[in-house]
């Protein structure tokens, strides 16, 4: 699989390639969510996106409603953020993120919700 | 490495007698961090405090302090959505069409660890699963650990629990979250799932399996840590308590092979199950 990370942290973007690599798939990173549209725009093969929720330039939120009123792409979105309340977690839902990572979270936690992708996807 | 050793092998053999929960030398490294927690415990100070506790027998609560530190309490909900769904699309329809004149649909978690199973099972069916009420799935949810059992029935879970194969719509769905001391979240099991399962302690290898009582019984990662003489022993007393035609459910890795039991496997919706022939 080839993994679009989204964060404004670089230890985070590291950290997370890193866990990614270990699970063999590939990771590309981007700082926010503009960023992330350059990426999509460049890479056309991305079969997941990690998306951070506080970003500068655009936030996480804004990336899913842009791509929500303009239809740009279709790949699966999991939000991986700090934001932990259930509000927060059903407006991501609601705007087209599939699944929901809470920070802190440990590599079996993103290696099983990389797993469920094609379950979930049926839900 | 002595006394080491003696403390290991008493410890692995303790262990397997009476939960048949298998730990080879080579994975006697496992077996520390338990040990700590019970010299902490006991304030057994060095490795000869801790022989000398090994000598003399324990005392019932010790006994189950002992096994409820050395019972796997791993899990996951769903871990894999797959048998969750067929479970609830297609095996309790099969289940009834066996049983027209039962009304209620009986299900045994046998290893239900810290309940992450029967929440799951519960969630399947309101999710997917219209014609069939919650009212008429009667849940047993049964676990060696003491422990274990009672955080099943608690229904709190951290962040991270509730992140271990549980979807997030399932999440927002069936759960409230709680905010404790310094903020720290945890996510409690809605009111409306906790009310159905019951829950009791029972020991897989020494326990009474009562004859043809369950329509389906979970039994998911739980005999991996058995050798062959205890798994097929388990599986025959699981075959007795299971409902003519009933369903076992197995961990997605794990066979039947070799067992000689009159099961035959049978696929729902792409998962797998075992049925009673």
């Amino acid at each position: 699989m080839k993994i679009l990370i989204v964060d404004d942290s670089k230890p985070i973007l590291t950290m997370v390639s890193n866990m990614i690599e270990e699970l063999e798939h590939e990771a590309i990173v981007a700082e926010n969510g503009s960023a992330a549209y350059d990426a999509i725009e460049k890479n056309p093969n991305i079969d997941l996106i990690l998306l951070d929720w506080n970003m500068p330039v655009m936030t996480g939120l804004e990336f899913l409603e842009k791509n929500q009123s303009e239809s740009i792409f279709t790949i699966p979105v999991f939000m991986m953020t700090t934001e932990n309340s259930p509000e927060k977690i059903q407006k991501a839902l609601s705007t087209g993120a599939v699944d929901y990572i809470m920070k802190p979270f440990t590599a079996d936690i993103l290696e099983n919700k990389i797993e469920l992708l094609e379950d979930l996807l049926g839900v | 490495m002595g006394a080491k050793k003696e403390i290991y092998d008493f410890f692995a053999k303790y262990v397997y007698d009476k939960t048949g929960i298998l730990y080879k030398e080579t994975d006697y490294y496992r077996l520390d961090s338990r040990l700590k927690t019970i010299q902490s415990t006991y304030d057994l100070k060095d490795e000869n405090n801790l022989l000398n506790f090994t000598r003399k027998p324990f005392k019932p609560s010790e006994e189950e302090f002992i096994l409820n530190l050395f019972t796997n309490n791993e899990t996951f909900f769903m871990r894999d959505l797959k048998p969750f769904k067929a479970l609830a699309k297609s095996l309790l329809p099969e289940v009834k069409k066996l049983h027209p004149n039962d009304n209620e649909i009986s299900i045994w978690s046998c290893a239900s660890s810290t309940g992450q199973e029967i929440y799951s099972i519960y969630m399947s069916i309101d999710s997917f699963q219209k014609e069939i009420s919650l009212n008429n799935v009667k849940i047993l949810a049964t676990d060696l650990s003491t422990e274990a059992l009672a955080k099943a029935r608690n229904g709190i879970y951290s962040s991270l629990d509730v992140q271990r194969g549980l979807p997030a719509p399932f999440l927002v769905k069936y759960f409230n979250q709680i905010k404790g001391e310094k903020d720290i979240i945890s996510w409690e099991v809605n009111a409306s799932l906790k009310k159905w399962p019951t829950f009791s302690s029972f020991n897989l290898l020494t326990d009474y399996y009562p004859s043809s009582k369950y329509h389906i019984i979970f039994c998911r990662n739980v005999l991996i840590y058995q050798d062959q003489e205890n798994k097929k022993k388990v599986l025959e007393n699981i075959y007795k308590a299971l409902k003519p035609g009933g369903f076992l459910v197995f961990g997605a890795g794990e066979s039947m092979i070799g067992m000689n039991l009159p099961f035959k496997q049978v696929e729902f919706d792409k998962a797998f199950f075992y049925q009673k022939v």
